[in-house]
């Protein structure tokens, strides 16, 4: 076991109130004379993990969460209102793209100054300068002023200028995405190699593919709290289910059911814990059964659909396309089961609908929903897995 | 680190600017001139007995160190806002910012106060060569007394905005109650007590005298002064470094 790389403990960060002037002045007197501020946003609280050599831990949150914040004071550039932070080791940050460089500089002029704040004397820059100028590949351009250049050659530079210092612990905001395609290939093939030499990453990003491929672990903000710590694959799709949630309900509600022809009076997902959830490993079978209600006693055409949980329709079949036709139980009871031997739906969050339709199946009377994750490890993209063979 | 952003600060000035580095000599020049036509032949000012110097000499001596003085105050105050993004986005120990700015101003000032020593002496005006180290001696109190108050205004600039409109006016009260227009020995009887409160008077009069050969050492106004001025640049310094770790909070 390793001794810790950074440990946070029980870091608290509040922004100040009001911008006003009375609210400044106290805020100075109370930084002045007790070290500390007191009330104000209150952006983090009781924030306690540890990092350990050759660790790479994702962080993921919506936004607002505090994951800036968190990185801003990992690397010092923000002082936590209460907490502390431990730091063994040197630290690069790119915490945004073109963090520090001035734009009537030229980039040469830039790099050279940037480098230092990361802490490389003159002589190792002279040393390192053609490693940088040929890993950001940005050309003649480095005599110009920066103000000239695009976003894309400003993260090259920035990138380069780290990759070249190899800090024990890597911190990236975001900034892997900018660059164009084969300049973020890049990166991330230098990031792979700085981890399998045993580096240490510590990264924010939005995009969970990233997070998947680069990170082993991965950390869940949400509102300044820890919503869950582990496993890269369980965080993020955790993470990514919430968000489809959240998607899902911000959509307008499905229109009432109209003249009750036909419902649905029940809807049950197998496999099936105790709590009433689905969950169920990648390729594992899906039962479905549904219970339905015909008013006039004949048979309904019953539809189910799997979505995932943002909306999105994945597969759905109508008991009629197959010609089935749901079994009689009791006073205008059906009931229908419809079995997925090997559901081949990728890792996520996912919902089947099952809908009534008239025996006709010419019009919708009723649906219901239920819910069901997905688990697994899979770096796949896109809702199924399609059978293939690579040759 | 520090001579890096000591560097930056003062190609900075000039970047993007046609004539360049050649304003480092034309502004001094330019300044001496107006002075001269001010005071030389508008208000016609004397030099206190016994000097046998053009009282443009005698002002000059003294007015770009203040200017430098001045400038590094300035200049260091307004640091942070003006790196407010390199603050918020790169660690770095803040104190170099204020400083860095600081010391260059006071280095582009000093350079100027360099031509004009020389310019004054090529129109035959009494320079004491070996009064420079004496000199620079001063200078040197003058730039850590400079540097301690711009790391005070730097960190008060940042938690009340209003401090940069009252600064500017608070030099212009401090330059005029420094003797540097006039000599001490121009005020009435129960003035002359108070000047020697202030810090710089001694500062004046010290660098004056050494660089027209009237006096061979720094007189106890600098010495004394190393003293003050070294306690201002610890107490600037320690109070920076405990307000600077929330100034990202403020900006």
């Amino acid at each position: 076991m390793s001794r810790p790389l950074l440990r946070v403990h029980e870091v608290e960060k509040r922004y100040p109130p009001a911008v006003g002037r009375a609210g400044r002045a106290r805020a100075f007197w109370n930084l002045l004379l007790r070290g500390r501020s007191e009330g104000g946003t209150r952006v983090l609280e009781q924030l306690s993990f540890e990092v350990v050599q050759g660790q790479s831990l994702g962080i993921v949150g919506a936004n607002g969460a505090g994951k800036s914040t968190l990185l801003k004071m990992i690397t010092g550039v923000l002082a936590p209102s209460a907490g502390t932070i431990e730091m063994h080791g040197t630290v690069s940050a790119l915490l945004e793209l073109g963090a520090g460089f001035e734009p009537e500089y030229s980039g040469m002029e830039n790099l050279r100054m940037n480098a230092a704040f990361m802490g490389l004397s003159r002589a190792q820059v002279e040393e390192r300068l053609d490693d940088i100028l040929a890993f950001a590949d940005i050309g003649k351009a480095i005599h110009e002023p920066i103000k000239h250049y695009s976003s894309g050659m400003v993260v090259r530079l920035g990138f380069a200028i780290v990759a070249t210092v190899r800090p024990d612990l890597l911190i990236t905001d975001e900034v892997l995405a900018v660059g164009d395609e084969s300049f973020q290939k890049k990166c991330i093939r230098w990031v792979e190699q700085y981890l399998a030499e045993g580096g240490t990453l510590l990264m924010v990003s939005h995009n969970m593919y990233q997070v998947q491929k680069l990170c082993r672990q991965a950390m869940w903000l949400h509102e300044g709290r820890v919503h869950a710590f582990g496993d890269v694959f369980d965080v993020t799709q955790a993470y990514l289910a919430w968000h489809e949630c959240k998607d899902q309900a911000e959509k307008a509600q499905r229109p009432p059911p109209s003249a009750q022809l036909c419902r649905v009076e029940r809807l049950d997902l197998r496999p099936c814990d105790e709590d009433g959830r689905c969950v169920l490993a990648m390729g594992e079978r899906l039962e479905v059964h549904v219970e339905l209600d015909s008013a006039d006693e004949r048979a309904p055409v019953v539809v189910i659909g799997l979505v995932r949980a943002d909306g999105t329709p994945v597969y759905g079949v109508p008991s009629d396309h197959d010609d089935f036709v749901p079994a009689r139980t009791g006073a205008r009871r059906f009931c229908a089961n419809l079995e997925y031997p090997h559901l081949p739906l990728l890792p996520g969050s996912y919902v089947v609908r099952a809908h009534a339709m008239d025996p006709e199946g010419l019009r919708v009377h009723d649906s219901l929903e239920a819910e069901f994750t997905v688990r697994g490890r899979s770096r796949e993209l896109g809702l199924v897995r399609i059978e293939h063979r690579w040759t | 680190m520090l001579s890096d952003l000591i560097r930056r600060e003062i190609r900075g000035r000039f970047i993007g600017s046609s004539a360049g580095w050649l304003w480092l000599l034309v502004t001094p020049l330019l300044l001496l001139a107006v002075y001269t036509i001010v005071f030389g032949l508008i208000f016609r000012a004397r030099v206190p007995e016994g000097l046998a110097v053009p009282f443009i000499a005698w002002l000059a001596v003294a007015l770009w160190p203040w200017l430098a003085f001045q400038d590094a105050i300035l200049r260091a105050s307004e640091s942070i806002p003006q790196h407010a993004a390199l603050i918020s986005k790169v660690p770095m120990r803040r104190e170099q910012l204020p400083l860095a700015s600081g010391i260059a101003a006071f280095a582009l000032q000093l350079f100027g106060y360099a031509v004009v020593l020389v310019v004054l002496a090529l129109f035959g005006i009494g320079i004491s060569v070996a009064g420079i180290p004496a000199a620079l001696l001063t200078l040197a109190v003058l730039l850590l007394l400079g540097l301690g108050l711009g790391l005070f205004a730097a960190t008060l600039r940042v938690y009340f905005a209003d401090f940069q409109h009252l600064l500017p006016t608070l030099l212009l009260l401090w330059f005029f109650t420094t003797p540097i227009l006039y000599a001490p020995e121009m005020l009435p009887e129960q003035m002359l007590a108070f000047v020697h409160l202030n810090p710089l008077a001694g500062l004046m009069s010290d660098i004056r005298g050494v660089l027209f050969g009237t006096q061979w050492i720094p007189g106890p106004g600098t010495l004394v002064m190393l003293l003050v001025a070294g306690l201002i640049f610890l107490a600037g310094l320690r109070f920076f470094r405990r307000m600077s770790p929330y100034f990202e909070d403020f900006l």
